[in-house]
């Protein structure tokens, strides 16, 4: 039995969100210019990632060169003090091994990799706070990384959580809602209702997924929109320093 | 703990952003936790007589508004006039009866910050309020003020977190008031702190619960149902308990070791003495006297501490109720009772100087220093007369009542109407026991009747077993067909319009040209299943089981699905039946009528000529049934020669393939158990009871079983296949070998007969082999007592256990569930679904998919199953007391039991056992004599001569059914002749 009300007969959640609404959905990019090629920094609620890109560069070994598109390496670091009980995790644990296969494969499509061939791109990500949503503030963070990087992308990948509870779907869990409601997280193509990423790791019935899916597409728009109005604001600066010159 | 400062932001106009930060101790270490906590401007007061709140309100994922309840013209009182309710933590937690109460509270409003604490404190409450809240005739409404922005309360520097929720009460009501100028908010709370200031920062009304329900015209009889915070006044400081431990000493404790957590099972012949069976010793630990149990009641989850070696005793062989031992309390006086005390301890140094005498049989003890949960619900009891006060003044009085339940002791209420209740069964509600009380205190929450009505005592026995039997609510009622009882099997199934309303209908088989029948007891009108058998050209047997349909009426995930879930069974008492379904399905839609159509689940198999399962299949159906047989009807057809028909043929089928079934099972090593039943029968002009008989089996009755354990048997195995981790299935484990050992002990020393455990095989042949030559019944007799050593069966989801221990020890089988009875029982109807699922009917609802989930099914209808049979004994009890005592008379009773001061004998022809105490068999209780390894107490009877009794000795006794005074409950007397 759940202490909580996870859903409300009123219709409010544990943190007093009603089911459609996101988190508090906060980014920048270029955060730090002097040690990487892109780089950002996303908070979504009490989760907080920071992204650092470097490349497209000539890789280290001539084993992970591919002749006809550039590799991805991705790196994840989850913090031990990013939960709440300390907890070292490895790099190898199979959990973060399994979030980072998922990530290759969602960028190696949405990255143009044929642009560039021989090379390597590295992504390495900090959590340094976990509360839900891991999957998807990664993906957001690297997505804007890459655009700081200026790496070719058909479009940006927006990635939120959603899950079923009593009938209800809720868009974007936390830590809490996340152990006790059945959830799944995607990754939106721009503003299509393409997915690039589809992960679900518990069970939905399957005449449900279809609303689950529909404000988890509704809700990675809106996080696309608040990361294109950063990605502007970012550049519109870049253009006013460069006139000033 | 300082609380360090938290920041808001805002996001959009209407949502801003705060964290909640605290601290959270867990396994012994402290972690800091923090939430993000949203604030908003959008929650409506939910009041009709406010205009601005139903333009700010949302719709939900549904695209459903919320309904405002809360009445424009709310109910005036003398002094508030027109008002609404805000309620304290406090009043819901002491008086929840109250506000369920139909004549006073009306128009309440709950914080969120209660609702909290409430879920937090005791979730049976909770759910109570949150129906309470669903059902809009009482206009009760949720406000989630932690979550509007202008009544969200921060934490002060160095408040308390229980200051802090006072203070966010406190603010719904002034913001209440300033939001709805019109009527009066009154806060009610029983916090005199909590009063205090919320009139120092000026909300003009504030009344204690007491004062609250003063203001109601006539409010005398009400004022009862109030507990008062300071109804039993501190009257002296003496402690007869120890306090319990700290909580961090507790939870140290636990962690290091050296404290022990478990449920406390209290002895039901003495309830001085309870056992808590804790996973890590190899015995129970014993808790003696009421000093060591320390206020525990039957059934709280405790923790306790074990006492030194030196202590150690072994259970003991006295009985000893509250009776003999209390009755000469005074209610009001909370004085030493040294001569109650006295008594107590000389039992218990009679006890200790015997268990010096032998140290191989001692047990570890232990004395309760905490309490994690009480099992605290509503009790039936009676006031005892002689702690009524005969004085004739309207105050209120103190007084004992005394439970229906033994192993619990009396209660201390307050009530101005004592005198008028005596002798009736009445509802008490427990409130507190502290320390410097001997008693549990409580108070008076309703009336039954007179004790020993019909009404009142099935009243009592239902509320005793925690039986559910309120009628449907409306949302439940709600869930069936609109049709009503003019619904029908649609007589066209290509019909477009009937499918688009029923799209599963194609997927099912037409067995309407079945020679279907169903065999039942008689009068049965919930009919689940029905059979059919034929002869199929290749020389095999086709054989049918027809159960009904429940699940299509029944659809997991509404109300009516979780109502089912929550009663779990149906209550068979005798005169009475408690559905677990609304009639309307129970005993028309679903039940397998004859000649009409109806849905069922069929499961169809092939048998060969041994009855071995060559071929089966499952499938959703429409069947007819062509005639409801009782059981000696059926056998009738079946003997009469003369009856030729394609029907009765295929129940002689049934019948003789049933026979081999069960010859099988027999060989694998089924048990034939045995217990005491008996059925009362009722003379049906008067239904008064008339006689009592012993069940007798027809044939017919086991030819219905054996098919039943077949669909069974074969279902479980097919959704344990489907779903390895959450299929339902139902066990019996075997019994440990300490439960045999007493028995057997017994048998070796009276009789030189031993019976073996190891299998259920070796079981069921060493029963065979106990007779008695000179006794025909001793076999029964062996077989009853071997019932009670037995482990209960019970209800899992496959993923709790592994698959070697699914075994049915009882049945012989590897893999068993319930599949046959859906409209009595919950467990069929998630074997329905499961079955549904797996063969691609349709899919299976998450509920059942989930570990957890099922989990908490199993636990909960495991408990109804449980408390369904002891309210079905307890009724069969109550009607054979009403049997016997219209006609006393001399019967044979057999000693099942021997003590040190009685001896506990079974009359099986009324199924009643009772204690025959030392008192009533001898009038020199110096001449006893009790030989503890011979199981035997000899003594001089009341003519002086010398007799011994033993255990299995055959004995006349006459048997009368007596009334005890002082609780009302009728019960049997045994005498020895």
């Amino acid at each position: 039995m759940s202490r909580f009300e996870i859903y409300s007969p009123e219709g409010l959640r544990v943190d007093g969100r009603r089911w459609n609404e996101l988190r508090r959905f906060e980014c920048r990019i270029n955060t730090h210019p002097d040690s990487s090629d892109g780089s950002s920094y996303v908070e979504q609620g009490n989760s907080k990632v920071i992204c650092i890109v470097n490349g497209p560069m000539e890789p280290s070994s001539k084993a992970e060169m591919s002749t006809s598109k550039a590799t991805l390496k991705i790196s994840l670091n989850v913090t031990p003090f990013s939960s709440i009980d300390r907890k070292k995790r490895s790099k190898n644990e199979r959990r973060i091994q399994e979030i980072v296969t998922s990530l290759k494969r969602t960028f190696e499509q949405s990255i143009i990799v044929n642009k560039y061939p021989r090379t390597t791109i590295s992504i390495t990500l900090h959590v340094l706070a976990l509360d839900g949503g891991l999957l998807s503030s990664i993906t957001n963070a690297i997505t804007l990384a890459l655009i700081d990087a200026g790496i070719a992308m058909y479009d940006y990948i927006s990635s939120v959580s959603a899950g079923f509870y009593n009938n209800t779907p809720l868009l974007d869990l936390n830590q809490l809602e996340e152990s006790d409601v059945s959830f799944l997280t995607i990754g939106v193509v721009g503003k299509s209702e393409k997915l690039a990423l589809l992960l679900l790791e518990n069970k939905i019935p399957l005449d449900q997924l279809e609303s689950v899916l529909a404000i988890a597409i509704a809700g990675g728009h809106r996080i696309r929109d608040l990361m294109d109005k950063e990605v502007r604001r970012h550049g519109d600066l870049r253009l006013s320093k460069l006139a000033n010159k | 703990m300082s609380v360090p400062l938290v920041t808001q932001k805002r996001l959009s106009e209407g949502l801003t952003v705060t964290s909640k930060v605290f601290v959270r101790s867990r396994n012994g270490n402290a972690s800091k936790i923090v939430r993000e906590h949203y604030l908003r401007n959008d929650i409506p007061c939910l009041s009709r007589s406010c205009n601005i709140c139903q333009t700010i309100i949302s719709p939900n994922a549904q695209g459903e508004l919320q309904k405002f309840v809360l009445n424009e013209n709310p109910l005036k009182l003398k002094e508030i006039s027109a008002h609404y309710v805000v309620i304290d933590t406090n009043i819901i937690l002491q008086s929840i009866d109250l506000l369920e109460n139909v004549e006073v509270f009306y128009d309440v409003i709950i914080p969120q910050t209660v609702l909290d604490e409430v879920r937090n404190k005791s979730f049976p409450i909770y759910t109570r309020i949150r129906t309470l809240v669903s059902d809009d005739t009482k206009r009760f409404v949720v406000f989630h003020n932690e979550f509007r922005e202008d009544t969200f309360v921060k934490r002060l520097e160095n408040e308390s977190i229980n200051d802090r929720n006072d203070a966010a009460i406190r603010k719904v009501a002034e913001w209440y008031q300033n939001h709805l100028p019109n009527i009066n908010i009154v806060l009610i709370t029983n916090d005199r702190d909590n009063k205090a200031k919320a009139i120092k920062q000026g909300i003009k009304y504030v009344k204690t619960l007491y004062e609250y329900i003063e203001l109601y015209p006539n409010a005398n009889h009400l004022k009862d149902l109030i507990p008062e915070e300071t109804n039993f006044q501190k009257r002296s400081d003496e402690k007869f308990f120890q306090d319990y431990y700290s909580t961090a000493r507790l939870m140290g404790g636990l962690k290091n070791g050296t404290l022990y957590q478990g449920a406390i099972n209290i002895n039901s012949y003495n309830f001085l003495e309870g056992e808590i069976t804790i996973p890590s010793l190899p015995k129970p630990l014993l808790i003696l006297g009421s000093e060591s149990l320390n206020r525990a009641f039957n059934g709280d989850s405790v923790i306790v501490e074990i006492l030194p070696k030196s202590q150690w005793k072994k259970p003991s062989s006295l009985v000893i109720d509250d009776d003999n031992l209390n009755s000469n309390d005074d209610p009001d006086s909370n004085s030493p009772q040294d001569s109650i005390n006295d008594k107590e301890r000389r039992l218990l140094t009679q006890e200790a100087i015997q268990s010096q005498t032998d140290a191989s049989e001692i047990q570890p003890t232990g004395r309760i220093v905490g309490i994690v949960k009480r099992s605290w619900r509503l009790y039936v009891g009676q006031i005892v007369s002689n702690s009524v006060s005969k004085s004739n003044t309207n105050s209120a009085k103190s007084c004992f009542v005394k439970l229906m339940d033994k192993s619990l002791p009396r209660v201390r209420i307050k009530t101005r109407r004592a005198t008028e209740l005596l002798g009736s069964k009445i509802v008490v509600a427990i409130d507190s026991w502290g320390t410097s009380s001997k008693f549990p205190e409580g108070h008076f929450v309703r009336n039954l009747g007179t004790s020993e009505s019909v009404e009142a005592e099935t009243e009592a026995l239902l509320l005793e077993h925690d039986v559910e039997y309120r009628p449907f609510a409306k949302t439940v009622l709600d869930c069936l067909p609109a049709e009503g009882h003019d619904w029908k099997v649609p007589e066209n199934l290509n019909d477009p319009e009937i499918l688009k309303k029923d799209p599963l209908l194609p997927k099912r088989k037409d067995y309407r040209d079945k020679l279907i029948c169903s065999i039942d007891p008689p009068g049965c009108v919930d009919i689940d299943d029905a059979l059919h058998a034929k002869r199929l050209p290749n020389g095999n047997y086709e054989v049918g089981v027809h159960i009904a349909d429940v699940t299509h009426f029944v659809k997991a995930g509404t109300p009516l699905d979780a109502e089912g879930a929550s009663r779990g069974t149906s209550v068979y008492l005798v005169d009475k039946r408690i559905d677990m379904l609304p009639i309307l399905l129970g005993t028309d839609l679903c039940s397998l009528k004859p000649y009409v159509e109806r849905f069922a689940f069929s499961v169809i198999w092939e048998l060969d000529e041994n009855a071995d399962i060559v071929n089966v299949e499952y499938n959703k159906s429409i069947i007819k049934s062509r005639e409801a047989f009782s059981y000696e009807r059926a056998q009738i057809r079946i003997d009469d020669a003369t009856q030729q028909d394609d029907l009765t043929k295929g129940m002689r089928i049934l019948l003789q393939l049933s026979k081999k079934l069960k010859q099988k099972r027999l060989d694998a090593g089924a048990l034939n158990l045995s217990s005491p039943e008996v059925k009362v029968h009722m003379d049906s002009e008067t239904s008064d009871p008339g006689e009592v008989e012993i069940k007798k089996l027809l044939e017919t009755n086991s030819l219905v079983e054996e098919f039943m354990l077949l669909a069974n048997i074969s279902v479980a195995r097919k959704i344990y296949e489907e779903f390895p981790q959450t299929a339902m299935l139902r066990r019996h484990a075997p019994p440990p070998s300490t439960n045999f050992e007493k028995l057997n002990d017994m048998l070796r020393v009276k009789k030189n007969l031993s019976i073996s455990i190891e299998s259920s095989k070796t079981l069921a042949d060493s029963l065979d082999r106990c007779i008695d030559p000179a006794d025909d019944y001793f076999n029964t007799l062996i077989r009853i007592m071997s019932t009670r050593c037995m482990m209960a069966a019970e209800y899992f989801s496959s993923g709790s256990y592994g698959y070697p221990e699914f075994r049915h020890y009882g049945l012989a089988v590897d893999i068993y569930t319930h599949f046959t009875s859906p409209i009595r029982r919950y467990c069929d109807i998630v074997a329905h679904r499961q079955l549904a699922a797996s063969i691609g009917y349709e899919s299976l609802d998450l509920s059942h998919r989930d570990k957890d989930k099922m989990e908490r099914v199993c636990k909960n209808i495991n408990k109804r199953h449980r408390n369904a049979q002891f309210a079905g004994r307890a009724s069969i009890e109550y009607y054979v007391g009403q049997v016997m005592k219209n006609n006393e008379s001399e019967e044979t009773g057999y000693v099942i039991r021997v003590f040190s001061n009685g001896i506990v004998v079974l009359v099986p022809k009324f199924g009643v056992e009772s204690l025959i105490k030392v008192e009533e068999l001898t009038n020199e209780v110096n001449s006893i004599d009790f030989k503890e390894d011979e199981y035997s107490l000899s003594f001089k009877n009341k003519n002086g001569n010398l007799r011994s009794i033993g255990v299995f000795d055959k004995v006349t006794v006459e048997v009368k059914s007596e009334l005890d005074k002082s609780v009302g409950k009728r019960k049997a007397v045994l005498v020895l002749k």
